[in-house]
């Protein structure tokens, strides 16, 4: 049960660092199709927080799709299309990159340069995807 | 039974100690099913607060009622469903725990022998001893015992943390989770350690000069209260909507909002202004907000 981790005094709200973990761990296959999620009150006992919160959260992940409510067996992550799936790792991983970008401008970085660091950071850390398929 | 779900109802209340008006003309409702965390500086009234509602303490005018009935007239039944934690003991000294416990289990009409007997043993408490034997936290402790015993639907802890080193008090919040995932119970505690709050309240209040100025869900004052750090190049004056305050270095601006404006985001963007959004933890949010 502790596959959650939360950090309560940060800014953002424990129902949202609770959605996009549980997001990531389902778009990265922690998490795959049919698999239980524990009960609110499990999850909320083991992290301390307000079983409202985790509802609140679990929820959220109803609403997106990404969990589907089992009458009497609680949360199971729902069956999904695979071109959704994919939209919406692309659409987190946008959300990084415009973080980035912004740091970057801030810092005075082009784009050229931006581009040629993170090409430089995936072959150091052999993360693309043409050589991890050889 | 009425149709409202105000546990708490609390219209005008204005109470002053000699000279000092402490409370003045507050107004608050407390709903069912919420944990409300009560924060306000050293001396904002908060215990004052507290006793007014609970009529420990009179009040000068104003009208409170605590489950739709008048505060100074509350029934029997009804006082069987509150139970307070004060922030000082006011428990007999010289009775043993086991004796104190048998005491104050005849003043209820319902009283869970297997609460006491689960916390007594997990919180690992000397029932042979008297009050005045034990440790400030091991009285606490009892003390919440003592308050979840009759199974309430309204618990009141004033700084219910205070004599709690940082393992007790973990387990106390564990309990009050317990509590709210079990129970349909109303809970509001006072408090002015901010992180023990975060963790299971829900909504969020503030007490400053005698009024609550503050009331909200937590997450959406989380959500709502952000500092932005505003970089811009010419001199020209941003004007930035609900703004707490500002203080321009050599970045730019940084400010705080009550609340994020998101069209005036958007257009500030578009215009080539770079705007940083941070969200801001409760501590630095409750500095703001009483600043």
């Amino acid at each position: 049960m502790d596959q959650f981790t939360i950090s309560p005094s940060s800014g953002v709200p424990i129902y949202k660092q609770l959605f996009s973990q549980i997001e990531r761990m389902v778009l990265n296959g922690y998490f795959s199709v049919g698999d239980h999620l524990p009960s609110v009150r499990q999850v909320a006992t083991s992290l301390e927080v307000n079983p409202m919160t985790v509802s609140k959260a679990y929820g959220l992940l109803e609403e997106r799709g990404y969990l589907t409510r089992l009458r009497g067996k609680g949360m199971v992550v729902a069956q999904r299309d695979e071109a959704f799936c994919e939209q919406e790792k692309f659409k987190m991983l946008n959300k990084m990159i415009e973080e980035l970008l912004m740091q970057a401008q801030q810092m005075g970085v082009n784009e050229k340069e931006i581009i040629d660091l993170v090409t430089a950071s995936a072959s150091k850390n052999g993360v693309n995807s043409i050589k991890s398929k050889e | 039974m009425s149709n409202t779900s105000a546990v708490i109802n609390i219209k005008s209340l204005t109470k002053a100690y000699k000279k000092e008006q402490v409370l003045k003309s507050l107004d608050w409702q407390v709903n069912q099913g919420d944990i409300v965390g009560l924060l306000g500086k050293n001396g904002a009234g908060k215990s004052t607060l507290i006793k007014s509602v609970l009529n420990i303490s009179d009040i000068d005018s104003g009208n409170i009622t605590i489950f739709d009935e008048e505060h100074q007239h509350l029934s029997a039944q009804t006082k069987g469903r509150i139970s307070y934690v004060p922030q000082e003991n006011d428990e007999i000294l010289w009775l043993s725990v086991s004796d104190l416990i048998k005491f104050r289990k005849q003043f209820y009409y319902q009283w869970s022998d297997e609460k006491v007997a689960e916390l007594i043993s997990r919180w690992d408490i000397d029932t042979a001893k008297t009050l005045a034997e034990l440790s400030p936290g091991q009285v606490q402790r009892v003390l919440i015992i003592l308050a979840l015993a009759p199974l309430p639907e309204l618990i009141i802890f004033d700084e219910p943390a205070a004599a709690l080193d940082p393992y007790a008090r973990r387990e106390f919040l564990k309990e009050i989770v317990s509590l709210a995932s079990t129970e349909n119970i109303t809970i509001v505690f006072s408090t002015h350690i901010v992180s023990d709050l975060e963790r299971v309240a829900n909504k969020v209040a503030i007490l400053e000069q005698g009024k609550i100025c503050y009331f909200d869900d937590l997450d959406t004052t989380k959500e709502n209260v952000v500092q932005l750090i505003i970089c811009h190049t010419d001199d020209a004056e941003i004007d930035v909507p609900n703004l707490l305050r500002s203080k321009k270095n050599h970045q730019g601006l940084n400010c705080v909002v009550s609340q994020l404006d998101e069209n005036w985001l958007e257009k500030i963007q578009k215009q080539g202004v770079a705007v940083t959004v941070n969200p801001m933890g409760l501590e630095d949010i409750f500095l703001e907000l009483t600043a």
